[in-house]
């Protein structure tokens, strides 16, 4: 069992690590022998990219312990997470000489076709729409943006699904978090449909949600 | 925002994504830093294997640094000593140089970007969404 890193009491505006969080790093922690043969150290580093870092939890956690040689991109719309995710990587020792935080919508400042390793734990929570980016730093909404997907929790997923071939390098991967009610084998079964390769890779019931992550890779 | 990350990012504006000019930022008023880091010869050959040559060439002269071979170095083993002084160099350049302030501009739309306490914001204003 390798150890969770350590988050500071983070700014009220920032998503603390919760379930989600904890099944990608156990999701991780069991996919680690495929990525590595993916990416096999030192002669490959691969760019690794989670979007809507938040904590930094995750991001911290791959590079501590999963893909040690990779260099890595998080990204977040909420400038509170920007800075939470580099203080969570100080907090755990890992230096940020290859992390960088960078304030973006999903993945749109990153060049095309060059993500290796994709994380994403989305706003999967249907709700009645993806709450608009809030106009001042101190707004009390940000936290909403990590939470909110839309009718079916689905609306910045599929944004993200439909991108994933102009996002993803040749041997990309990508990892995506979904509740049930998000349908998660309908997407499944509809990424099959054009192309994708998809495999459950974790499942796991989370007090009333039942998660799960599933990994996405062009056959 | 460290040197390296220059390598990876482009305008946020999609309709740039097929313009030749759009690709690397301008960088432009920007406080540099230099940080010691561990030099790790084996990171920058390989890393070196997925750099665009060109746009580290650009940024560089951007940031004031014309010193750069016009062609990626070649046949470099960590193990050589001539190969290990240019891996230092370029882990000076890449891992050790951040910036952090500054500004980035597309060459193609000409939108600017700003780099603030090391974080660069590719956040675009709703009518560029």
């Amino acid at each position: 069992m390798l150890p969770t890193p350590t988050v500071r009491s983070l700014d009220e505006k920032v998503y603390d690590p919760a379930e989600d969080s904890f099944l990608l790093l156990d999701c991780f922690e069991q996919d680690q022998g495929y990525l590595l043969e993916k990416f096999p150290p030192p002669h490959t580093i691969p760019l690794v990219v989670e979007i809507g870092a938040g904590s930094g939890i995750v991001t911290t956690f791959v590079k501590q312990n999963i893909l040690k040689d990779g260099i890595y991109i998080a990204t977040d719309l909420n400038p509170h997470a920007c800075k939470a995710v580099l203080e969570t990587a100080e907090e755990n020792r890992v230096d940020d000489e290859k992390l960088e935080s960078c304030q973006m919508d999903l993945t749109n400042g990153i060049k095309n076709k060059h993500v290796d390793v994709l994380i994403f734990n989305p706003p999967y929570v249907p709700a009645d729409e993806v709450p608009a980016v809030p106009e001042t730093d101190d707004d009390e909404s940000w936290l909403d943006l990590a939470l909110c997907g839309g009718p079916q929790g689905m609306d910045v997923t599929w944004k993200v699904l439909h991108g994933l071939e102009t996002t993803l390098s040749k041997n990309g991967l990508a990892y995506i978090l979904f509740c049930a009610r998000n349908n998660p084998m309908d997407v499944k079964r509809d990424m099959e449909q054009l192309g994708w390769k998809v495999d459950k890779i974790i499942e796991r019931k989370a007090g009333w949600e039942v998660l799960s992550i599933l990994r996405f890779q062009k056959t | 925002m460290k040197f390296l990350t220059t390598n990876f990012v482009k305008c946020a504006i999609k309709t740039c994504d097929s313009s030749l000019e759009a690709f690397p930022l301008q960088y432009s008023e920007c406080e540099l830093v230099q940080e010691e880091q561990e030099f790790n010869p084996e990171f920058i050959c390989h890393m070196l294997d997925r750099l665009d040559w060109q746009a580290v060439i650009k940024v560089a002269k951007d940031l004031g640094n014309t010193s750069l071979p016009p062609n990626k170095p070649e046949d470099i083993d960590p193990i050589m000593e001539d190969s290990q002084a240019i891996l230092r160099d370029l882990h000076t350049l890449l891992v050790e140089t951040r910036i952090v302030e500054g500004k980035m501009i597309c060459r193609n739309c000409e939108h600017i970007y700003y780099i603030k306490n090391s974080i660069p914001n590719f956040l675009l204003p709703p009518h560029l969404c």
